[in-house]
Order: structure tokens, then sequence, then C-alpha cells
């Protein structure tokens, strides 16, 4: 799994100044789901999932995704925001092993 | 360590070496659970093993929840073949100004183990309140989309959804 953390970020094609745009993100991760032991007992460790998912647009922060492990593998997550400016959307993935994926991508108006 | 297991089977029938080996593993799955009953706890806020009821009277302490039917827009499959992955988009139809917008959107699944899926927060630049997500259905039940509003109200939308292939597992 050397795929781990890798962030695909889309937007849509062109943008007009002052649209709201839809941006979809995934990333590769295993969002371990809860294990069991013969017995059905949970077994208690500290899963590898991602918790946290921070979309920040021209320095301020849009939208925060708090997730659980009942987010599928390899997450999809989509959002809006209003492209106001020409600047930089940037996705960071935060995991419950203090792994960090960055994915960013331009908004150009055109 | 393998390279002096191979030596001492050098002599040995296959039925002995293969029991040899079995012996091996069986030590390294119990190795294995020994270190993992070592790891520290993971300590969850968000989710929780716990029901739908107890979930929803921890993040929202018993406020009432109203019918979000003409605000809410809740995109779910009626049924998922594969219960490991399952698009659900929320829509709602609600002014994003700073006075008053939509603050959080939550999904929950009722069934699940872990009901609480995800709580979206957004802030009046996102223009409008829209998440899209895919999540995993233990089995067939209802999938909820709540909104928070930046007053405060609550508003609740549920669809059932039928699973083919739970997602869940454990």
């Amino acid at each position: 799994m050397s795929d781990i953390g890798k962030v695909r970020l889309r937007l849509p094609s062109s943008i007009k100044a002052g649209d709201v745009v839809q941006v979809r993100c995934l990333v590769i991760h295993p969002m371990e789901r809860i294990e069991r032991d013969k017995a059905g007992k949970i077994i208690d460790k500290k899963y590898n999932y991602i918790d946290q998912v921070v979309v920040t647009y021209l320095g301020k922060t849009v939208s925060t995704f708090d997730t659980t492990q009942s987010v599928s593998e390899n997450p999809y997550f989509a959002f809006t925001l209003k492209a106001t400016d020409p600047g930089t959307v940037t996705v960071t993935f935060h995991d419950t092993l203090g792994g960090k994926y960055e994915g960013t991508a331009q908004i150009t108006f055109g | 360590m393998m390279a002096e297991a191979h030596q001492e089977a050098v002599g040995m029938t296959r039925r002995e070496m293969l029991g040899t080996l079995g012996a091996l593993g069986v030590a390294a799955a119990a190795g294995g659970a020994v270190s993992l009953a070592a790891a520290p706890a993971g300590a969850q806020t968000l989710g929780q093993n716990e029901s739908v009821e107890a979930g929803l009277a921890r993040v929202f302490g018993g406020r009432p929840l109203k019918d979000g039917a003409s605000l809410i827009k809740l995109d779910v499959p009626l049924i998922a073949e594969n219960g490991a992955v399952v698009p659900v988009a929320v829509e709602v139809n609600a002014p994003m100004t700073p006075q008053s917008y939509v603050k959080s959107i939550y999904v929950v699944a009722d069934r699940n183990r872990i009901p609480i899926v995800t709580r979206v927060a957004l802030s009046p630049e996102a223009g409008k309140a829209y998440m899209g997500a895919n999540i995993r259905l233990g089995e067939t039940g209802d999938v909820r989309a709540i909104v928070e509003q930046s007053d405060g109200t609550l508003w609740q939308i549920k669809r059932e959804v039928k699973v083919t292939i739970g997602g869940c597992g454990g």
C-alpha cells in the first residue's frame, strides 16, 4: 500500500468569477474497520483511518469534515465553494496515526 | 531464522515439515495478537460503537429534530449492491449568508455499529450547503441527514437503503 495518501482533486473545467463550484476529492487510504477476535470481542487498538478533512481556499477554511470508520475505504468527498478570486484550494486529510496528506488545485478564471 | 528452519527440515518427512511450519505460523499469529493488545486504545470522539439513539443523544443532547423534507435533499441509492461503498450526497436549500447559514451537516446510518458517519462543518464561503461522500453501510436500514443551521435549528430527513452485501464487517 505504497499508494496511501495519494490525493486527487478535481475542479470543473471552466470556472467564472462568482460561480459556486463543486470540488471532488479522493484519497487512497485503507480506513481500517473495527476488527473482532474469535470470541466476537472488539480488538482494542489504534485503528488507522482518516478522522478529519480540512478544505481551505484563499487562506480561509471553507469546510471541515469530521469522519469516522463508517466512511468507505479510499474515501471520496465532494463539497462546494464560492470562487471569488483566483487562488489555491487545499484539501488536507488527517488520519488517526498522525498522517497528513495534502492535495491542491488552482482556481483560474478562463 | 527461516534458514535455520530449513536446515532442520532437511531429513524430515514432508508431513513433519508441514507441522513445523504450521507451529511457526501459530507462534507468529500469537505474537501479533499480543502486540495489538499492547497498542494504545483509540479514543473516538465523534464515532463510537453505540446505538443510533445513544449517538444522537450524545451529539445533540436531546434537542428536537424537525422534519426537513422540504429543505433537505438526500441523495442515496434505493438499493446498494455493495455496502462498502455507498455514495451519499446532501444538498440543503437554504441561504448561505454570514447572518444565516448551514453550520453543519451530519450523515447518520442507523444500523451501523458506528452510526455517526460524518459531520461536515461549513462556513458561508461554501456558497451552497452541499456535501458528498462515499460511506459504508453494514446492513439495510435508514440513512439520515441532519442539518444544523447557524441559529441552532436542527432539521432531519431519512431514507431507507437496502443493502445486498454489508460493508462494515467486523
